[in-house]
């Protein structure tokens, strides 16, 4: 399956934090054929094995993604919702979301009227406990077949834009399980010693629980977390954005400066242009527990820029993941077991 | 033809053009003498049987709200204003469609985690939002979408729940696609059907047209807003889906002939067509214009209630749909 073909359809699966089991199960299936044994863990992480005899690296993409959880019925059959991870609610209103109930079912975000509004109210945005899903069912229907704790998935659409990008949600950070897909694609091409792990990880999006024990499980001696930067957009500063079109590099003391140094050095062999961030304490990212699993691992963080980031129409460049993939495909060559005692010399 | 092909058809205020030609097709079909005047209104005369009958004009505007570019940032973005009463709060993380090429964008928002707790709680004006479409740079952005290139709503017509429907634009293609179903049928009257432009940017359409057509009597075809659902007190609702189409005494820019607005909750009374009383002086339309253009005119609106009208998603209800075809009917029938 082509890389596009892929990110259209893993961005569309149900898999919200703690439901991540339909979207584990189709990217099981893709992991599949490529690699020597696939599973899902008890957290819904994918955990594809390529076997090698040499030291054994791990890579994570989080397979989660953002949205929202029914938190009340109304009489009047709409339903109120609280948010699973972190969502700007003022992308909502007139979003058609959906609802996993006994059914799928569509439902469009409601809210005040301008012309409702008090003159308090016009001047501040909505909040999340001032809008509604209108399923367009009578509320006895409605209560026949939502729940509370039922979970909502924001609108679904991949949408092509001039040069190579594309908009859709979950590109975080399902477009760096499509990186995975792609790079195993490569390596059928490459030789290789390290006894590689692709991990696409549960539950990111409420703080890494998921990385946590596939890490444990895999226990690995080095690992690449993949995850989405913040690229250039209005209403955000230049230094806390980067560009479009090229992955990054992050550095900083949760990351391994030597293996940081050697995917560099596989960077400039196979002229992949990066960018670099630096994040000088937490990344934000499954690195943080990735790194400090059970005795400790090593970690490298690579990233695709990604604009309006949580949102329904996160922009990527398919550029940037094409050459995320051959960096990660060959960072997999080329890692021997003499890295091992480099890391600390 | 099918309500799905008239809410999709691109046409926003001022450049109704694609939404004309399909309705144009349409009704050539059913009337011989179809004319466009010089601000774009399509105009349906079909004779009576009756010549002692008052002549009826019935309307429904084809324009919808949309956007316009009105600039181009170094990074390939657009700006862009409404066209016609759009809320902000709406467009944030929404599908457009723009230009002649319909090509894609997407109206962004900034992410979550660079903001401050404060701007969060502010609405994001116009002035902060951009439509991208993957342009790299100004130049390119200006090429593809150059200044006062029109945007709508990117939204595919669907059907769900218990015979709702959710499409951009059902404000006014419902009164649009009612209007081509009068057209099929004979009366003792003679009808003008009128598919006027401009109606979201200030009833510009109707203004000339009402000023041609001199009918004795004007009903206008429209969809109003319905705030049944969420937060809002039952006495702001204004209307109610699934209860008929919406008869006004009153609106902001009209006052209903009180004859013409009893006749119709008679007639919906007496033949059992849903009906229910506007419940509010709020909104203006098409009627206004042919109540005080040229000689003037008896007006009346039958409204279908609308969910987030003037968003991506206008949510309205089939039964509300026909009922409103099955009242100008009955009306037209009746004379």
């Amino acid at each position: 399956m082509e890389m596009k073909a892929f990110l259209q359809e893993v961005t569309a699966k149900r898999g919200l934090p703690g439901d991540e089991g339909p979207v584990a199960q189709w990217v099981a299936e893709r992991f599949g054929e490529y690699c020597d044994e696939v599973k899902i863990d008890a957290m819904h992480s994918v955990v594809g094995r390529i076997k090698g005899d040499g030291p054994r690296l791990a890579f994570l993409a989080h397979l989660d993604e953002v949205g929202l959880m029914v938190i009340k019925v109304e009489d009047d059959g709409s339903l109120r919702l609280g948010q699973v991870g972190g969502i700007d609610p003022r992308i909502l209103p007139g979003m058609r979301l959906t609802v996993f109930g006994k059914e799928t079912l569509p439902g469009i975000v409601g809210a005040k009227a301008p012309h409702l509004l008090s003159e308090e109210e016009r001047g501040r945005a909505q909040k999340l406990e001032d809008m509604y899903v209108d399923l367009g069912l009578p509320a006895e229907k409605v209560k026949e077949l939502v729940r509370v704790g039922d979970q909502v998935q924001l609108e679904h659409r991949f949408v092509e834009l001039k040069n190579g990008r594309v908009a859709a949600k979950t590109l975080d950070d399902r477009c760096c399980v499509a990186i995975l897909y792609r790079a195993m694609e490569h390596l059928k091409g490459l030789k290789h010693q390290a006894d590689l792990y692709f991990i696409a990880s549960s539950q990111e999006e409420v703080g890494g629980r998921g990385a946590m024990t596939s890490a444990y499980n895999a226990e690995p001696d080095m690992a690449m977390v993949l995850d989405v930067g913040f690229a250039h957009q209005p209403g955000c500063d230049r230094e806390s954005t980067l560009d479009m079109g090229k992955p990054l590099i992050t550095l900083g003391p949760y990351l391994n400066p030597v293996l940081t140094g050697k995917l560099e050095e596989v960077a400039g062999r196979i002229k992949v242009e990066v960018q670099k961030e630096v994040a000088p304490r937490g990344t934000g990212t499954d690195t943080d527990e990735v790194a400090a699993s059970r005795s400790g691992v090593p970690c490298v963080l690579i990233g695709i820029p990604v604009k309006n980031m949580h949102t329904a129409v996160e922009v990527l460049d398919m550029n940037a993941l094409e050459e995320a993939a051959r960096l990660v495909a060959h960072f997999a060559a080329a890692c021997e077991a003499s890295w091992e005692e480099e890391l600390w010399n | 033809m099918e309500l799905r092909t008239l809410t999709d058809a691109f046409g926003p205020s001022g450049y109704e053009n694609p939404v004309r030609t399909l309705i144009r097709q349409e009704a050539e079909k059913r009337c011989d003498d179809v004319s466009v005047d010089r601000m774009g209104n399509l105009i349906c005369r079909k004779p009576g049987r009756d010549r002692s009958k008052p002549a009826v004009a019935v309307a429904a505007h084809m324009d919808e709200i949309g956007f316009i570019v009105v600039g181009h940032t170094d990074d390939g973005l657009l700006r862009f204003r409404p066209v016609g009463g759009i809320d902000p709060r709406v467009v944030v993380s929404k599908w457009v469609l723009i230009g002649n090429d319909r090509l894609p964008g997407v109206i962004g928002a900034p992410p979550i985690h660079l903001q401050e707790r404060d701007d969060l709680g502010k609405v994001l004006p116009f002035s902060k939002l951009h439509i991208d479409i993957g342009a790299k740079d100004q130049k390119e952005a200006e090429s593809l979408a150059p200044l006062g290139s029109y945007a709508v709503f990117d939204t595919p017509y669907m059907e769900y729940g218990d015979g709702f429907v959710a499409a951009k634009a059902l404000d006014d293609r419902v009164g649009c696609f009612n209007l081509l179903k009068l057209l099929e049928e004979e009366y003792d009257c003679d009808l003008i059907c009128v598919f006027v432009t401009q109606e979201e940017v200030g009833l510009r359409g109707s203004h000339t047209a009402a000023f041609s057509l001199d009918a004795e009597i004007a009903v206008v075809l429209e969809g109003t807003a319905a705030n049944d659902l969420g937060d809002v007190e039952e006495r702001f609702h204004v209307c109610t889906p699934g209860q008929g189409v919406a008869v006004s005494f009153m609106d902001r820019a009209s006052i209903a002939d009180r004859a013409l607005f009893k006749t119709m909750l008679k007639l919906a009374r007496e033949q059992g067509i849903p009906a229910q009383v506007k419940r509010g002086i709020t909104g203006g339309n098409d009627a206004a214009s042919f109540q005080r253009g040229g000689r003037g005119a008896r007006v009346v609106v039958l409204s279908v209630p609308c969910r987030y009208i003037h968003s991506a998603n206008n949510v309205a209800k089939w039964s509300d749909i026909r009922a409103q075809a099955d009242l100008a009917r009955a009306f037209l029938k009746s004379l």
